[in-house]
This record gives structure tokens, C-alpha cells and sequence, in this order.
């Protein structure tokens, strides 16, 4: 599909920025207490088989996004709504990490500015990079994925020199059994951030490597899991799962925690910078895959739809709830109805589709 | 070109309007808070009676100073945290800016209380960080413990940081609580936080003013005084002399401390330089788990007043049971005190928890109990590594 290529690094950085995204600085599974950072991993590798199944997918039609080949296999009518569905639940996502991410600022550091007007510059940047296209968004993805890399990295060493890590805190393993942190992942945990990669079908196209692009994404899908799970492990055995679990954004006290003789403090300005490089990832990831499927499924040159779509995300998270607690309260009830739909249920019926036109048309040994 | 110049001069210009947004605030529109005192007020309107020891810029950099007080103390009150802290800005020009606070004193009074509703603000505020260090006022005023003037240091607040710091590495009876601490301590099922106590002694009024720091002896001194022990929020109880230092232990939080010992009428001080502490229970029955508690100590003799030789094995042996016998009298007494006072800061239902977690449901509702009669075993192991610069005393005759 045109010149447009994503190498195989920058599809790797692409995937994990987005997975880190806002599932960095946010409090995953909240429900497993000590054994959150299980249900992570664990959520990691059970997130790893739908996408296995997007591969699948790909592989039949290497060239198209998935708006396209949902046209091929279902016709043009039911494809096409199938498509548009897509389209808005990738527009919605946007909207609502675009709210997500501004209001963790608002919280975290930023008490009086308008949500209106954070929102408003950071997918104003989205639109920028959108604007110029799929190759630059995984570009600018290296180019950041470094300083995340760095800045993680950094904040761990500082960490265990600081001597704040308590991992007595995470004893004991399993405390009310196997059950709740199965029971997490089932719900929760394969669906936020792993299921989300669902948007990745419609950039897929755009891999410069089409045999070994898909695993590296898996892999990207794969080493993220560990970096929360990591992430994760820190915060319970810095803070316990007390602390923890009524902390919105529990990164930021745990970062704040490090102290190196007076010295070096107050680096949780390194978690707010995280906050927003992997925001802007997630924002944009979405909001590219939306305007993939809108250039396909109307015809329309790619970036005419660029604003428009730009300012409808902007509204669609304004307008989205009145308060935080409303719109995680709404994140929670579409985590089981709608998101299910599109990560699952949808693809399953394409694959199933799929996978029956090929044994029908597979030349049959006589 | 000329054009993209222009655009890009503009959106340069911008960013730097826009930086911080809403939020900005210039450093010299803010003031910068080393510590708060929160001290329960007269009446229910004005309960929260919040001080705030602020630093006076120009007066720690030298350059504009005016001889006058290094920090300044505003009151703020109010029925709740937030409302005195707000309140105080009647009486301050600058935008109170708390992330720097290296300390908060609670007033006694409110200790016992409860401070669960003191310590929500404390976590909840996005400015205020869990570094600071935490302290009970012992019997008095915590707003006086934040009015003395310090010889050693312009900003009093700092003074306390340090002596904390001091006095946890060299006499061990104290160490450094931070806000986080004292929150997981409070949540502990069963369990308590603990804070170090401060105190003033002399002449407070005189304390306040540069006249503190004219004589070589000050008039008041602000000082470190036992720990706070709580059950829950509430404040029950003061450690003092031994229990103290056997709660630091049982917390991995000794580093150094001197120990008296006494053998055949000479009087020997060990410096513990290191300890290990293994806290472990046996909990296959929970209803009546088993505490155990091994110990071992690294230690060098400071100071011998007596014609013991050193030089031998065998009496040094018998030193060093004495030693062990006395850090085994010092965690029997903390735990003793624990359950006097009904409440385990120790953490011995958490060392339940995780040497059997299912039994530990079942117990988990009348821990009070079975901690009052659980069966501890503390063991102590120490060794003398060295006798440092001497070897016999002058005492020992040739």
C-alpha cells in the first residue's frame, strides 16, 4: 500500500509506546491487591491470543486494512457499517485516552487549567503528527521510545539505590488464591491496555517486513507486559497494596519516593513527562487508524479528514462525562459491552469468515 | 520560508506563555513551606489550627539580608485541613507552595484523637510529598516546637530533618518515619503507626528570637523525644528508653547504638554497627502461631571501665551473652509494651499473613487476641568484631 513503510524498530517502539501508554502511570488491576502485577503479565500473554488472530487476518490480506478486508468478506453493505463501526469505536478510544491523559494532568500537576485547553494542545500535536502521515508517527515513535526507555530506566536505578523497595510487601503470592487474578485478567487486564491493539489491524499494511513485522509486534505486545508487570511490582513493594490500590495514578508517589541524599528528588516530573509522550501515543495510534479506515472507506484522500476527525475526538472526550469518576465509572461498563464487541467478537466473525472462503478456494489435491 | 519563519517566531512565543498554563506560578510569587505544625484549636470552627513555617528567601542567601528571623510562622484555622491551610493565606502575600515540606509536628491532643483526617490531605494533596518527616508534639504545643531559632543551620525545619538523621545513626533510639510509613502503619490490620515524639525544653519565648543563638548554651533546644505509639490513628502510648530501641530493631530501622553492659564489676559499651533481623512466623495453627525472632549483631567495644581482658575468647564470650541478653530484654520489653497497649506496630500479624494466608483470614478479626497471647521466641546472636584501638584496658594491671 504506497510508499508509506513502518521498519521493524519503529513498529516495535510504535506498539510499546502505546501499550505503556496510560497503563504506565495508571492503577492496573486494582481488584488483586498484592497480585496485581501477576494479573498484568498474565493479562499480557492472554492479550497476546486475539492478536494472533489479527495476524491471521493480516496474512490473508497483507495489503488492506481491516476496514477493507471486512468489505471483502462480508459484502459491501454489512462490510462497509462493520467498517464504520470500527472507525467510530477507534475515534471514541482517542476520545477517551484524550480524556484520560488530561485529567491525570489536571490532577497531578496542573490543579487550575482547563481540561478544555490541555485537551486542546495535545491533540492539536496528535493532529500534527497525524497529519503528516503513518511513516512519521512511527519515527517519532523511536525517537521517544529512547527518552521513555531512558527515563525508566534512570527512575529504576535511583529506586533501588534510594532503598525504598520493600518486597516483603508483595508477600504473600496468591493470598486469596488463584482465582481473583484469573478472574482480573478474564475481565480486565487481556482488554486494558492488550486488547487495544485491535487499532494495529488497520496499520499493519504499512509494515516494511511483512513476514516478521506481525511477531515483532507480539514481542513488543510481550516485553510491554513485562515493563508494567515490572512497573507494577515497584509501586506495591515501594508503597503496599493499600496505598496502592487508592491511588488513581500510583507511579507518581512511588517516583516521588526517591531520594538520594537530599539531592535527587522530586522525579515524579519524570513520570508527567511519561504521562504525556505515552497519551499522545495512544491518542494518536487511534486517531491514525481512524483516518486509515475513513481515506478507505469513503474514498477520501487521507488527510482531508484530518482536523474534522481532530476536533471531533476533542469533543467526543469533552463531552464525554461531566467528572473523572463519571467517565471511569463509563470506561468500566464499556470494558464489558462494547469493547469485547470489537476486540473479540468482530474479528472472530471475520477470521471465521476468512478462514472458510480460504478452504473453499483452496485448490483441492485431487 | 520567510512565512514558516514567522509562524514558527510565533508558536516559539507562545510556549513560552503558555508554560505551566494556569498553574504558573513565579518563585518569587511563591512561599516556600519547611514545615507545619497542626494544632487542634479552641472551638469546633477553628479546630484545625495549621502553622506553617515559611522561608525567607532573602534572608537565607545573604546577599539582601536584613540580620532579621531566617523563616516566618503563619496560623491558619479552620473546621477541617484544607479550610486552615486556605484560611492562612489571609495573613501571607505569597502562594503557599507545600512541596517542599520537610516536616509536620501533630499536637499530642490531636494524636490521640486521630489523625486519619490530617493524614487524607497529606496523601491526597498533589503538591505535598510522602518524604516528609512525621512528629507528635510531646505534651505540648506543636506549633512551639516550630518557633526556635537553631544555631546550626538558618532553617529550623532542616535542624529537625538532621537530627533525626543524627540521632538514628549514632544512639539508634529513633529513626527517620515518612508519610507513607505512617499510613501503612495505620492500615496495618490490628497494627499502629509509630512517630518520634519532640520536645522543647528552656525557655520558649526567648527561643523565638535571635537571642537563642547569642549564648553558647541556647535558651530552648528543640529535641528528639521517644516514639509515638499508635493503635490505628489514635495515639496510646510513649517508648522511651529500651522498648524503643527494641522497636527500631524489630523494624530493621537500627543502624548504630550504644549497649551497657556489666560483667564481674566492669562496666563495658558495646557500639552495634549492624544488625540483622529475621522475623518469621510459624502459623500452622493461627490460633496460636509462633513469633520467631533471630538476631545477630555486629558489635566493637567503645569503652571499657574495668580489668576484664580482652584479649581472651572466653571472657570476651561472656560479654557478649550479656550483650545478647540485653538486646533480648530490650524486644521482649517492646513487645510486652505492644500488647500492653493492645496494638501491633510490630508487625507480627503481617509475618502471620505471610507465613499462612489462609489461616490468617480466619484469625484476622480477633488478631488483638491471639496476639496477646501468642508465643514469641527471640533469639540474639553477637559478635565482637573488634576491640578497636586498644586491646587490655590501663585498668588491668601487667
Amino acid at each position: 500500500m504506497g510508499e508509506v513503510r513502518m521498519g521493524i524498530v519503529q513498529c516495535f517502539t510504535l506498539a510499546m509506546l502505546f501499550e505503556l501508554g496510560t497503563a504506565m502511570v495508571v492503577n492496573l488491576g486494582v481488584d488483586t491487591g498484592k497480585d496485581a502485577w501477576m494479573s498484568v503479565l498474565l493479562g499480557g500473554i492472554a492479550g497476546v491470543l486475539p492478536f494472533i488472530g489479527y495476524i491471521y487476518l493480516y496474512r490473508a490480506y497483507p495489503d488492506d486494512p481491516l476496514s477493507r478486508y471486512s468489505r471483502k468478506l462480508l459484502g459491501k453493505y454489512l462490510g462497509g457499517l462493520v467498517a464504520l463501526l470500527f472507525i467510530l469505536s477507534f475515534m471514541m478510544m482517542a476520545a477517551r485516552d484524550l480524556r484520560d491523559g488530561s485529567t491525570m494532568l489536571v490532577m497531578a500537576t496542573m490543579n487550575r487549567t482547563p481540561i478544555f485547553v490541555i485537551s486542546l494542545m495535545m491533540i492539536l500535536s496528535s493532529a500534527y503528527v497525524a497529519h503528516k502521515g503513518v511513516e512519521v508517527l512511527a519515527r517519532t515513535s523511536l525517537l521517544f521510545a529512547v527518552i521513555v526507555m531512558l527515563i525508566g530506566g534512570f527512575c529504576g536505578l535511583m529506586m533501588i539505590f534510594s532503598g525504598k523497595i520493600n518486597l516483603l510487601r508483595i508477600l504473600p503470592l496468591l493470598e486469596n488464591g488463584a482465582w481473583p487474578v484469573l478472574r482480573s485478567v478474564l475481565v480486565q487486564n487481556y482488554m486494558f491496555p492488550f486488547g487495544e491493539m485491535i487499532c494495529f489491524t488497520m496499520l499493519m499494511p504499512y509494515l516494511s517486513d511483512s513476514r516478521r513485522g506481525p511477531w515483532v509486534i507480539v514481542a513488543s505486545m510481550l516485553f510491554s507486559a513485562l515493563l508494567l508487570s515490572l512497573t507494577t511490582v515497584m509501586n506495591l513493594s515501594v508503597l503496599g497494596a493499600d496505598i496502592v490500590a487508592r491511588s488513581p495514578l500510583p507511579l507518581m508517589p512511588t517516583i516521588s519516593k526517591i531520594s538520594i541524599s537530599d539531592f535527587i528528588q522530586r522525579l515524579d516530573v519524570l513520570v508527567v513527562m511519561v504521562l504525556i509522550i505515552g497519551v499522545f501515543f495512544k491518542i494518536t495510534v487511534f486517531y491514525v487508524a481512524a483516518l486509515v479506515g475513513i481515506s478507505d472507506l469513503f474514498g477520501l484522500p487521507y488527510r482531508t479528514m484530518a482536523y474534522p476527525a481532530a476536533l471531533i475526538i476533542l469533543f467526543l472526550s469533552v463531552m464525554n462525562a461531566r467528572g473523572f469518576t463519571e467517565h471511569l465509572d463509563e470506561g468500566k461498563r464499556l470494558l464489558y459491552t462494547v469493547f469485547p464487541v470489537f476486540t473479540l467478537a468482530l474479528p472472530a466473525l471475520l477470521i471465521i469468515i476468512a478462514a472458510l472462503k480460504r478452504h473453499r478456494s483452496a485448490p483441492r489435491p485431487d | 520560508m520567510r512565512l514558516q519563519r514567522r509562524i514558527a517566531a510565533i508558536a516559539v512565543c507562545c510556549l513560552l506563555l503558555l508554560a505551566g498554563c494556569w498553574d504558573s506560578v513565579e518563585l518569587n510569587r511563591r512561599a516556600i513551606v519547611a514545615g507545619m505544625a497542626i494544632d487542634k484549636g479552641p472551638s469546633p470552627e477553628r479546630e484545625y489550627m495549621l502553622s506553617f513555617q515559611i522561608i525567607v528567601a532573602d534572608e537565607i542567601t545573604g546577599k539582601n539580608s536584613r540580620g532579621n528571623s531566617p523563616v516566618v510562622l503563619y496560623t491558619g484555622t479552620g473546621r477541617s485541613m484544607y479550610e486552615a491551610l486556605s484560611n492562612a493565606s489571609k495573613q501571607i502575600a505569597r502562594f503557599l507552595s507545600l512541596g517542599h515540606i520537610r516536616v509536620v509536628i501533630i499536637s499530642e491532643e490531636f494524636a490521640r484523637e486521630g489523625i486519619k483526617g490530617i493524614m487524607d490531605t497529606l496523601e491526597r494533596e498533589s503538591e505535598a510529598r510522602l518524604t516528609s518527616l512525621m512528629f507528635v508534639a510531646r505534651g505540648q504545643m506543636a506549633k512551639d516546637c516550630m518557633t526556635l531559632m537553631t544555631a546550626l543551620g538558618k532553617i529550623p525545619a532542616n535542624d529537625l530533618v538532621g537530627k533525626v538523621e543524627n540521632t538514628s545513626s549514632t544512639f539508634g533510639y529513633n529513626f527517620r518515619m515518612e508519610v507513607d510509613d505512617i499510613i501503612r502503619g495505620i492500615q496495618v490490620p490490628g497494627g499502629g503507626a509509630l512517630m518520634n515524639g519532640v520536645w522543647v525544653s528552656g525557655d520558649k519565648e526567648t527561643g523565638k528570637s535571635n537571642e537563642n543563638m547569642h549564648d553558647i548554651t541556647p535558651a530552648a533546644i528543640l529535641r528528639i523525644s521517644g516514639i509515638a505509639a499508635f493503635k490505628g490513628d489514635k495515639l496510646v502510648g510513649w517508648l522511651d528508653n529500651g522498648e524503643a530501641r527494641g522497636v527500631a530493631l524489630l523494624q530493621h530501622r537500627l543502624t548504630q547504638t550504644p549497649v551497657v553492659v556489666h560483667t564481674d564489676g566492669n562496666l563495658i559499651v558495646f557500639n552495634i554497627f549492624d544488625n540483622s533481623v529475621h522475623l518469621k512466623a510459624r502459623a500452622a495453627d493461627p490460633e496460636h502461631p509462633v513469633i520467631m525472632i533471630r538476631i545477630t549483631q555486629q558489635a566493637s567495644i567503645k569503652e571499657l571501665n574495668g580489668n576484664l581482658d580482652l584479649m581472651n575468647p572466653d571472657m570476651l564470650k561472656r560479654a557478649e551473652a550479656e550483650l545478647e541478653e540485653t538486646t533480648k530484654k530490650d524486644v521482649e520489653k517492646a513487645i510486652q509494651i505492644a500488647r500492653s497497649m493492645n496494638s501491633d506496630y510490630l508487625g507480627f500479624g503481617e509475618a502471620v499473613e505471610r507465613s499462612n494466608p489462609r489461616g490468617w483470614k480466619k484469625i484476622e478479626d480477633h488478631w488483638d487476641d491471639v496476639f496477646a497471647r501468642c508465643e514469641v521466641k527471640v533469639q540474639v546472636k553477637a559478635v565482637t568484631q573488634s576491640t578497636e584501638m586498644r586491646s587490655r584496658s590501663m585498668k588491668m594491671p601487667e
